[in-house]
């Protein structure tokens, strides 16, 4: 029996994880998805948002500030690269001014550092900004990471710390012990409060964290007559090669504002990656399916159109004249998990001790994870009475990577491991050195995006033409596969057919 | 970093150009020379092409790719030219200096009197032409579904849609019937093939391949692997005709939807680059705007044949040659501008040294249309310096018309490059 049991493992079901290894728990990860960060965590910006703009006396605000500062001390711990580089909001009319100002207020309540800084003094912050723009609201605790690595990252020194994870594991029913009767129950073992149920297994267990993300709902409403819903919410981000990276040094993002059509958007956003590419984006639509990878055109074309007006703007241009259409090397998108409460859901249910939500968690949900992860897994800690580990390993050394490197460091590298001289992904120079630590590390990638996530291996501007043959055969080698075992992201998703000449055997036959 | 090699002349690639520029340089008298080829063996992308139709120019003779390579491998054993194989070049500056990697040998700089950049090219994906629609299994372009088939020896999928009508597309739809995949379609977003005519009937007319033209893929749909497409005829402004969406099943949508020259070590070096050729802006002798640096092949255009790439290859190595040895003329009086006028794509060179070093000035450019009973012309000013007729054209074939050198000698430019005709779309 297991003392807590953390169904999803996105960036807040990792971190809850991460957070109850440090204690003298039995804990159980199940997810839903072929790998680690399969869900909302993984279609994300990775902004590490400073919490200037929720709400205040939310759960987002309640979250969002602690969970930023969290964020950094957990990458330097967990050796995450990330860049502490602000958030530059701009308005360009009053309408603009009014927001920003709203802003401000919000995050003095908040607790966030927000200045208001109008033109010419801006130029200071950012001196190649256009003079279009009348102020901007520069936040300086604003950052991006990478919201893949920071999951992998808490996943693998939980898993070090001796929390035990289950992939491909949906929870199909959840059985609660004082709802059952004595006979039932009796089939229970002693303590249990829970059996939460998997296509394989049946798994008791005395306390459960629901950070299903995208299905929080769903986990939620098996349990808590209390019931919520997901709405999930599309949002597609467009990818900018490496070229300007070097230009563009915060996050930049327009002021809040209602849609023409309908609807508010928190404004478009430009962000640096820490991979060197940028991130354009993004829209939100309310779909049906929340597992949809799903982009239109139009959304796309939004964010296109929009930074084709912007960009004279932005400190951008000043490099590059005009919107640099041809860059464009990647398109995504994926579902943000809205809660019909407009807020995340946290805590236990009144009617469902015992079991914590961590729901709801759209944005800046993978900024307050940190925080939401440490205060529901607080919630178990307390209740269950755990006592602290003496041996909690609270640090995890990352593979190094081999594009940042000075020369006199890759030189090392080669001299080390001759693997790391091997350009696997030309266009993201990812070395064969990398590419095997992704695999062989604890709970390593086991498909072509696995590895793609944790080493950035085919996320240049080939996306994957040139490398993914070879991955497929890394892969082989290190999972000791068959190449038509090999998927993409797990299931169905085998990258290969058949062998050649076997259909035309097939047919003929 | 210091140097750690010198040499006179460094072939960044060891594909159909590299190869064939490092024979040339031989055959003119250059001894020190070094191939960097990131693959682990010679030859690029011609490894992968065991179709046949290559070498009718280059050797009158009906080749494979494999076997064209093979034959500057050969050559390059015969003069025993250096090379070195899983070699990445990491940086090229604008002093002559190439930092690479190899397992081997570890962090290099080398330094060299004469670079020739022949990098070649990458596919267009599906993500720079903008295809919406799910991710997922089942969506590659054509050459990496030539590499799984013909080097590693799987088939990608059962049946498969092709976007776009590239050359490589083509070879791959017939190599998939053969194999016993169903190719669905060919969905072409302009109303001519971009390959070549032979192509397109050997491949796609000879095997009952239906082609929608004027048409694009809308939506790619599916889970964990591609299920379905949906294709729409485009109107006047290449728009989406909603009424006209078509599903079509299938597990495999490969792109073939062109080629995209392979210049960020060119950009990084800071060589002036071409904006309408996308690749570097050469002079006559493919010469860029580092004196010494040269760019030929796909690299610095796309070209239909690889017997061309050859041929422009060798011709690059002669000049880098006589740059080396210190015979090239690179006293600067000024350049005579190559624009593409009306009908022409983007035309290689983009200048001509008024002092021109060559006895005569080739340009290559791919025409905008197809035409009937055309006829392309060189002018400059209102003066006619070359004139070709040609019964038709089609833009994946490359057109080549060249310049006596003393037309051009002393002339102050542009020289505009155009084709007239009948439009045959």
């Amino acid at each position: 029996m297991y003392d807590v049991i953390v169904i999803g493992a996105g960036s807040v079901g990792s971190s809850t994880a991460r957070e109850l290894s440090k204690y003298k728990l039995k804990t159980l990860v199940l997810e839903r998805g072929h790998d680690i960060c399969s869900g909302a965590s993984k279609a994300n910006t990775g902004m590490i948002h400073a919490g200037y703009d929720p709400l205040p006396g939310t759960n987002e605000a309640k979250f969002n500030a602690p969970g930023n500062r969290l964020m950094y001390k957990l990458c330097d711990e967990l050796d995450v690269p990330y860049q502490k580089s602000g958030t530059t909001i701009f308005a360009t009319d009053d309408s603009g001014m009014e927001e920003l100002r709203k802003l401000k207020r919000f995050a003095v309540e908040n607790n966030v550092e927000a200045e208001i800084i109008p033109y010419p003094d801006l130029l200071e912050k950012q001196p190649d900004m256009g003079s279009e723009v009348k102020a901007i609201l520069w936040v300086p605790e604003g950052g991006v990471t990478n919201p893949f690595s920071v999951t992998f990252a808490l996943a693998e020194n939980a898993y070090v710390n001796g929390v035990e994870f289950r992939l491909d594991s949906e929870v199909t029913g959840i059985d609660r012990a004082d709802r059952m009767d004595s006979g039932q129950r009796s089939a229970f073992p002693d303590g249990a409060n829970f059996v939460v149920h998997t296509k394989d297994d049946a798994i008791a267990c005395r306390m459960i964290v629901n950070c299903a993300g995208l299905y929080s709902d769903v986990i939620n409403n098996m349990v808590s007559d209390e019931e919520f819903k997901i709405i999930p919410r599309f949002g597609a981000h467009v990818i900018l090669d490496r070229k300007l990276s070097s230009k563009l040094t915060t996050t930049l993002m327009e002021t809040p504002h209602d849609l023409p059509g309908g609807g508010h958007t928190k404004g478009m956003a430009i962000a640096p990656s820490v991979g060197g590419t940028m991130l354009l984006g993004c829209d939100a639509t309310e779909v049906k399916d929340p597992d949809t990878t799903e982009w239109t055109m139009p959304s796309v074309q939004q964010i296109i159109d929009y930074f084709k007006k912007a960009w004279p703007i932005l400190p951008l241009a000043k490099e590059c004249p005009e919107f640099p259409e041809d860059q464009i090397i990647a398109v995504f998108g994926g579902c943000r998990p809205h809660a019909d409460t407009n807020d995340f859901v946290i805590g236990e249910p009144d009617d469902a001790p015992g079991f914590v939500n961590a729901g709801g968690t759209e944005s800046p949900a993978f900024a307050s994870s940190p925080a939401i992860g440490e205060y529901v897994a607080h919630i178990c800690i307390d209740r269950l009475a755990a006592e602290k580990k003496d041996d909690f390993n609270p640090y995890r050394k990352g593979k190094k990577i081999f594009r940042t490197m000075t020369d006199d460091e890759k030189q090392q590298a080669i001299s080390e491991d001759p693997d790391y001289a091997r350009i696997v992904c030309r266009c993201e120079m990812v070395t064969e050195a990398e590419i095997r630590d992704a695999i062989r590390r604890p709970l390593g990638a086991r498909s072509v995006a696995g590895v793609k996530l944790r080493t950035r291996a085919g996320m240049g501007r080939c996306q994957g033409g040139f490398c993914s043959p070879r991955v497929v055969e890394i892969l082989c080698e290190e999972l000791g596969l068959n190449p038509l075992e090999v998927t993409q992201c797990g299931g169905n998703s085998q990258i290969l057919a058949a062998p050649a000449c076997s259909l035309k055997a097939e047919k003929e036959a | 970093m210091n140097i750690t090699k010198e040499t006179d002349l460094l072939i960044i690639g060891g594909g159909a150009a590299g190869m064939s520029t490092a024979v040339s340089a031989y055959e003119n008298g250059i001894r020190d020379i070094l191939i960097l080829e990131r693959n682990n063996s010679l030859g690029g992308v011609l490894r992968q092409c065991i179709h046949n139709g290559f070498g009718l120019h280059r050797f009158k003779e009906d080749l494979t790719g494999v076997e064209f390579a093979q034959r500057y491998i050969d050559k390059i054993k015969e003069y025993k030219i250096p090379y070195m194989l899983e070699c990445f070049v990491i940086d090229l500056s604008d002093d002559k200096v190439v930092t690479c990697v190899n397992p081997s040998e570890g962090l290099m700089k080398i330094k060299a009197k004469a670079i020739i950049l022949a990098m070649g090219c990458r596919e267009r994906t599906r993500n720079n032409i903008l295809i919406p629609g799910v991710r997922g299994a089942g969506i590659l372009t054509a050459g990496t579904a030539q590499r799984y088939l013909n080097l590693e020896g799987y088939i990608p999928g059962r049946s498969v849609v092709i976007v776009g009508s590239g050359d490589i597309g083509l070879i791959m739809a017939r190599q998939f019937v053969l194999e016993g995949v169903e190719v669905k379609a060919v969905v072409e977003i302009m109303p001519y093939s971009g390959g070549l005519p032979r192509n397109m009937k050997q491949c796609i007319e000879d095997f009952g391949i239906p082609v929608y033209y004027n048409s694009s893929v809308t939506k790619i749909s599916g889970r964990e692997r591609v299920n379905s497409v949906e294709v729409c005829r485009l109107d006047e402004n290449r728009r989406p005709i909603p009424e006209t969406a078509m599903k079509i099943d299938c597990d495999t949508v490969m792109i073939s939807a062109g080629l995209i020259p392979e210049n960020e070590l060119t950009e990084q070096a800071g060589i002036e680059m071409s904006s309408s050729t996308k690749g570097a802006a050469v002079d006559e002798c493919n010469m860029t705007s580092v004196p010494g640096i040269f760019s030929c092949g796909n690299v610095l255009h796309v070209h239909d044949l690889v017997d061309f790439v050859a041929e422009e290859a060798e011709e690059t190595a002669e000049y880098a040659a006589s740059y080396i040895l210190g015979n090239m003329d690179v006293s600067y009086s000024g350049t005579i501008e190559v624009l593409n006028g009306e009908g022409a794509g983007p035309v290689v060179p983009c200048r001509i040294n008024r002092n021109i070093r060559a006895e005569s000035a080739n340009l290559m450019f791919r025409p905008r249309n197809k035409y009937r009973d055309a006829v392309i012309t060189v002018k400059l000013g209102s003066r006619i310096l070359a004139e070709q007729k040609s019964i038709a054209l089609t833009p994946g074939e490359m057109c080549r018309i060249s310049v006596a050198g003393d037309k051009l000698s002393g002339a102050a430019g542009p020289l505009v490059v155009s084709v007239t005709g009948t439009i045959n779309n």
